[in-house]
């Protein structure tokens, strides 16, 4: 593949310091959009933390995919929130087989780190030793990339559905079909950020932000979903103004700006 | 808690994975140089062609499900509507794209990985223009690309049954069998790393390797679902 190929993108941040911030965010997130349901804050705050994750998981996507997957950096993002929907369930409905119903806000979204964690771990060993990548940090980018995806997907479906408690977590994300939504709106935001700025002049500053700005506008589609205005307000103006950033950032690394009338006309 | 329906959900999870992991490299897949016709098979990755026909076989499975009960023939008919309807929508998306291929950017048919299609027995090699690697979807490769999606809608359907028959609602297993498509289809792509034409091309060769993967994330996955459902 033409870009990165050695895998020796310049980082502004460390991955992990990132990510740990990233997940870290996504977990309180987690704990608050069902914890503060009845203040009618879950998809404003739930909402905003979560989406921390979805930059954590774009920054791992960017030094994963710059080694070269192969198949596009699609494929990863998919994966990423393949691992993620099943720990996410997982996640919500084991406590309820033991018997820990009334406990599951408390165990949930640990519960889902931890199966995330595992799920991708064995993915990632499977995907080096018989499938044969040659990346050598697979297994802990696919653990990275699974973690992020699962807390994602559940935090984007706790603060639609503003509880983790089983019944109602199934019931209003599960059958609504909203976790369908999330499934391809986390993943977009999760494989977007990289696979629109690689090439050889990427900056790790220009692929954070964007990163930034595709983790806002999930948000603001969850918003919009809930109909939550304050949300969708506060979501989409953060989003302009990241967004615009970015805009400015990639005219200014750019070799030239050419808006289409300005295109030299032919000499006749 | 120990029950032998539970068992057989299990290995019926794992099979479906190692069925959908198999499809995988039957289906034309020609990534970004088919999308510009310079290369065999439907311009684009592996993962989003796969996941198309598989969705629309789960679609297919779900909706039989909702008409037949879990009898074996009621599961018979659940596969079998599963296949169909991936077919279709592998067959749809391969024609259109061929008609576009041929009329639109007026490119001929034609394999790379043979010299003759083994179906039709044409000469192959004559009708690729210097420095591609094939153009369009061939008749091996149309055909192969139909086996591919009867075995991915089985494997979806099968995986929807299981998950059908450990009593979630169809939502709820609908996800999941989404999230479980989506890991054995991406776990074959990097097994195939990038293109791969069919039955006929080198790649297949590497299937082995894929479905054992496969089989045990599948395995792993098996083990998750049972503990949800207990």
């Amino acid at each position: 593949m033409s870009h990165g190929g050695g895998g020796h993108a310049a980082e502004l941040f460390p991955e992990e310091q990132i990510f740990g911030v990233g997940i870290g965010l996504a977990l309180i997130g987690c704990y608050l959009s069902h914890f503060l349901e009845p203040y009618g804050l879950s998809m404003l705050i739930g909402g905003l933390l979560v989406s921390a994750a979805c930059v954590a998981g774009a920054n791992t996507v960017r030094k994963v995919a710059s080694y070269g997957l192969g198949t596009g950096v699609p494929s990863i993002g998919m994966l990423s929130l393949g691992m993620g929907t099943i720990s996410a369930i997982a996640g919500v409905l084991i406590p309820k087989s033991f018997g820990l119903t009334s406990y599951t806000p408390y165990i949930a979204p640990i519960l889902t780190l931890i199966i995330s964690a595992i799920v991708g771990f064995i993915v990632g060993r499977l995907t080096v030793n018989p499938v044969g990548m040659k990346i050598p940090i697979m297994v802990r980018s696919m653990t990275f990339i699974s973690i992020a995806g699962a807390m994602a997907l559940l935090g984007f479906s706790a603060a639609y559905a503003g509880s983790l408690m089983p019944n109602i977590f199934v019931n209003n994300a599960l059958n609504s079909g909203i976790m369908a939504v999330a499934f391809i709106v986390a993943g977009i935001a999760i494989l977007h950020p990289f696979n629109a700025c690689l090439g050889p002049d990427e900056s790790h500053k220009r692929t954070l932000t964007l990163a930034v700005a595709c983790g806002l506008l999930s948000w603001f589609i969850f918003s919009v979903i809930k109909l939550d205005l304050i949300s969708i307000v506060i979501s989409i103006v953060l989003w302009a103004i990241v967004y615009l950033k970015y805009v400015k950032m990639s005219f200014k690394d750019a070799c030239c700006v050419l808006h289409t009338p300005e295109i030299p006309k032919k000499e006749e | 808690m120990f029950d032998i329906n539970l068992i057989i959900s299990l290995l019926e999870i794992t099979i479906a994975g190692a069925i959908i992991n198999a499809s995988v490299y039957f289906i034309p897949v020609g990534g970004a140089p088919a999308a510009m016709a310079t290369s065999t098979g439907v311009g684009t990755g592996t993962t989003q062609l796969a996941a198309g026909a598989g969705f629309t076989g789960l679609l297919a499975a779900a909706i039989m499900a909702s008409k037949v009960g879990l009898t074996p023939e009621g599961i018979a008919l659940i596969l079998l509507s599963g296949a169909i309807g991936s077919m279709i929508m592998l067959g749809v998306t391969m024609l259109i794209g061929q008609l576009i291929y041929v009329f639109g950017v007026g490119v001929v048919p034609a394999a790379d990985k043979c010299e003759i299609d083994p179906i039709t027995k044409d000469p192959q090699k004559p009708y690729i223009t210097p420095g591609t690697t094939g153009h369009g979807i061939p008749t091996v490769c149309f055909i192969s690309g139909l086996i591919g999606a009867t075995l991915g809608g089985i494997g979806g359907g099968l995986a929807y049954v299981a998950l059908i028959s450990l009593g979630f609602s169809p939502a709820v297993a609908g996800t999941i069998a989404i999230g479980f498509f989506f890991i054995n289809a991406v776990l074959a792509s990097y097994n195939i790393g990038g293109t791969i034409e069919g039955f006929h091309d080198p790649k297949f060769k590497k299937m082995p390797n894929g479905v054992i993967a496969s089989t045990i994330a599948s395995f792993v996955c098996g083990i998750i679902i049972i503990l949800m459902a207990l």
